[in-house]
């Protein structure tokens, strides 16, 4: 007997819906059975040229008239949560976009609930379904460069490189806007995957380059009971970057790792035969350790979250690698670190 | 169909972009930030034989191209294999403005230099009659308005874009683009894509041909999806009367060494070349391997 495809529906059509899309149609297990957007153009482009995908203009309309086993929440952030415990309702299981949710305390809501259902949940952190960050992360587990002591996350882009009006969700941290819940959470989950959830932020700073109403570069040390310690350094408005960028450094007793999405330069103290790594400099490319994927559009990250996300519903027994819990640490960090610019940044 | 150049000489290198190191793309962004310094490059290339130049329309390339209008006749006979559009443009315009303001932006902002009131009256019907194919039209006009006057012989359409739509399956939008880059630029359709086996299966199914695809193509199996054993042997079925195939990231962003990577391509039903290099000693290395 031959198992039902996967019913699913995408809500809102951006650029992260637009791109999900594609990946998604390509999956042999799904069906794309609808989309919503409040964007009448993108529905009526839809209507007129893809075949048997029906359009809402109201996500509330879809869980109503569709049944399906999965969504994937592409919207301004503060509408990932209540579109999220609509899904709980019907069993429904969730893919989010980052930064899943506004505020930790509905993070973590929406994680214990989607456990306790059996729901899957994941959010979309990309960086930890790239191939290089996953090598650094087995690196780490290995013990390769000993007991980690101190690192550096760093996130570039040129996102806002212009005065900004302040009218748009991205100029409004109700909304989710600002370079912290945009593009500091991803170098903050970065450090979550790596190393752990902080234990306390301190010397956090948040300044303007462009936007209004919110920042456009964070600056943050963190620090863990175990004495491990960090930094954070963000900036969204950086145009010497063609593309946004990652940049870890972590240095441990045994030596040290330097890596972005495209390679990995790592110093040992000494070698280790086992894992082809000479005494000094050693460099790994992306060419060295990645993995082809069934399909590409944007980044093998990309077709590997989503293939991920249904490999997770057809086998429950596969744990997820960023669920809803793991995206409330970096809320956490958010959090503090706006609370520590608030009570100790400002003159 | 028209056979395309063997060897295609590409832009990568000029552009601050490399797959494999940061710190190397930062190095030639740095390296080719003079228009000269591009022309050099070129001009050492058309001394070693190349006569064939694929260009992405980013912003630097409009300069490329006036440079070569105006010097016409300082140089050989060229062919020109435009790839539109630059993706980072929209993309960095859709995360700050959203999709339609973006689509408004390009055909109708950047357009005071031709037929602005032309634009603006087809431009809105495609707007508001929600017409994509009119609007992807108009854009690959915009798009291709840099080339006029360029011996063009065909027209690529960047991965992004085809992978994009590819994973939509709509068979309508694959066959316009052909069309019209065949009606009204007069050249074969080109498709840059990572994932060569399915688009030269769905271009079959929709039966549509005489089209170039362009992909990457390497012995260790580098952004060729889903694998290296799919591409092996789409190539070995495929007609190259109905469909050229151009090999770029022949080298893996110099994963692989020149002798080895061009044995294995030499071995591939594969029509044409697309490379990179920035020094006289890698372009005639380059040349003197690839044997197609």
């Amino acid at each position: 007997m031959t198992k039902s495809k996967i019913n699913l529906g995408i809500i809102g059509i951006g650029r992260m819906g637009i791109t999900h899309f594609s990946i998604i149609n390509s999956h042999p297990d799904v069906n794309i059975k609808a989309v919503v957007d409040t964007s009448g153009l993108i529905l009526s482009l839809f209507d007129k040229y893809i075949k048997g995908v029906n359009t809402y203009k109201d996500y509330t309309d879809l869980f109503k008239s569709e049944t399906l086993d999965a969504v994937i929440i592409c919207t301004p952030p503060t509408l990932h949560y209540p579109i999220a415990i609509e899904a709980a309702k019907k069993n429904i299981h969730v893919f989010s976009e980052k930064p899943f949710t506004t505020k930790k305390i509905l993070g973590k809501e929406l994680a214990e609930l989607f456990e306790q259902k059996g729901l899957v949940n994941q959010v979309g952190y990309v960086n930890r379904f790239n191939d290089v960050f996953a090598k650094v992360k087995e690196y780490l587990e290995l013990g390769i460069i000993g007991n980690v002591i101190r690192f550096k996350s760093e996130m570039f882009s040129r996102t806002i490189t212009k005065a900004e009006e302040g009218n748009t969700w991205r100029d409004s941290h109700e909304n989710g806007g600002g370079a912290l819940f945009e593009v500091a959470s991803h170098a903050i989950d970065l450090i979550i995957f790596l190393v752990g959830k902080p234990d306390k932020i301190t010397g956090s700073s948040l300044s303007k380059v462009y936007s209004k109403n919110v920042e456009d570069t964070v600056f943050a040390t963190m620090l863990y009971k175990s004495g491990i310690s960090g930094t954070l350094n963000v900036n969204w408005s950086d145009e010497s970057y063609r593309k946004p960028t990652n940049k870890i450094e972590i240095f441990g007793t045994e030596g040290k790792i330097l890596a972005d999405q495209h390679g990995i330069k790592i110093y040992m103290k000494n070698a280790n035969s086992e894992h082809n790594l000479k005494e000094g400099w050693n460099s790994i490319y992306i060419t060295d350790v990645f993995k082809p994927v069934p399909f590409y559009v944007r980044g093998n990250e990309f077709t590997s979250e989503l293939y991920h996300f249904i490999d997770c519903i057809n086998d429950r027994k596969i744990k997820n690698r960023c669920s809803f819990g793991d995206a409330t640490g970096t809320l956490e960090a958010i959090e503090a670190i706006l609370n520590d610019y608030e009570q100790n940044g400002k003159f | 169909m028209e056979p395309i150049d063997k060897i295609v000489f590409g832009d990568n290198q000029f552009f601050g972009i490399n797959h494999m190191s940061q710190e190397k793309a930062q190095q030639l962004s740095e390296k080719f930030h003079d228009l000269s310094s591009i022309i050099n490059v070129y001009e050492m290339a058309f001394d070693s034989g190349i006569r064939a130049i694929m260009l992405n329309s980013n912003d630097r390339a409009k300069s490329i191209c006036e440079h070569f209008k105006d010097n016409k006749s300082k140089y050989p006979e060229l062919s020109w294999y435009p790839s539109i559009p630059y993706p980072h443009k929209y993309a960095n315009l859709i995360s700050e403005k959203g999709i339609i303001p973006t689509i408004n932006e390009i055909l109708f902002k950047d357009n005071s230099a031709m037929g602005l009131l032309g634009m603006i009256a087809t431009g809105s019907a495609a707007v508001f009659g929600k017409d994509a194919i009119k609007m992807m039209k108009m854009l690959i006009d915009v798009e291709m308005r840099m080339y006029k006057g360029l011996n063009i012989k065909a027209i690529f359409l960047q991965n992004i874009i085809t992978d994009l739509l590819l994973g939509y399956d709509v068979k309508e939008i694959f066959v316009e683009y052909c069309h019209y880059i065949k009606i009204k630029y007069k050249v074969l359709p080109g498709l840059i894509t990572q994932n060569m086996p399915k688009l030269l299966e769905k271009l079959q199914e929709w039966e549509i041909e005489e089209v170039v695809i362009c992909s990457s193509f390497n012995k260790i199996g580098y952004l060729m999806s889903p694998n290296i054993e799919s591409y092996t042997n789409a190539a070995t079925k495929n007609d190259a009367s109905k469909y050229q195939i151009m090999a770029m990231s022949t080298l893996a962003s110099g994963a692989i060494r020149a002798k080895e990577a061009y044995e294995f391509i030499n071995q591939q039903n594969v029509q044409s070349v697309v490379f990179g290099a920035s020094s006289k000693k890698h372009i005639e290395e380059t040349i003197s391997l690839i044997k197609l």
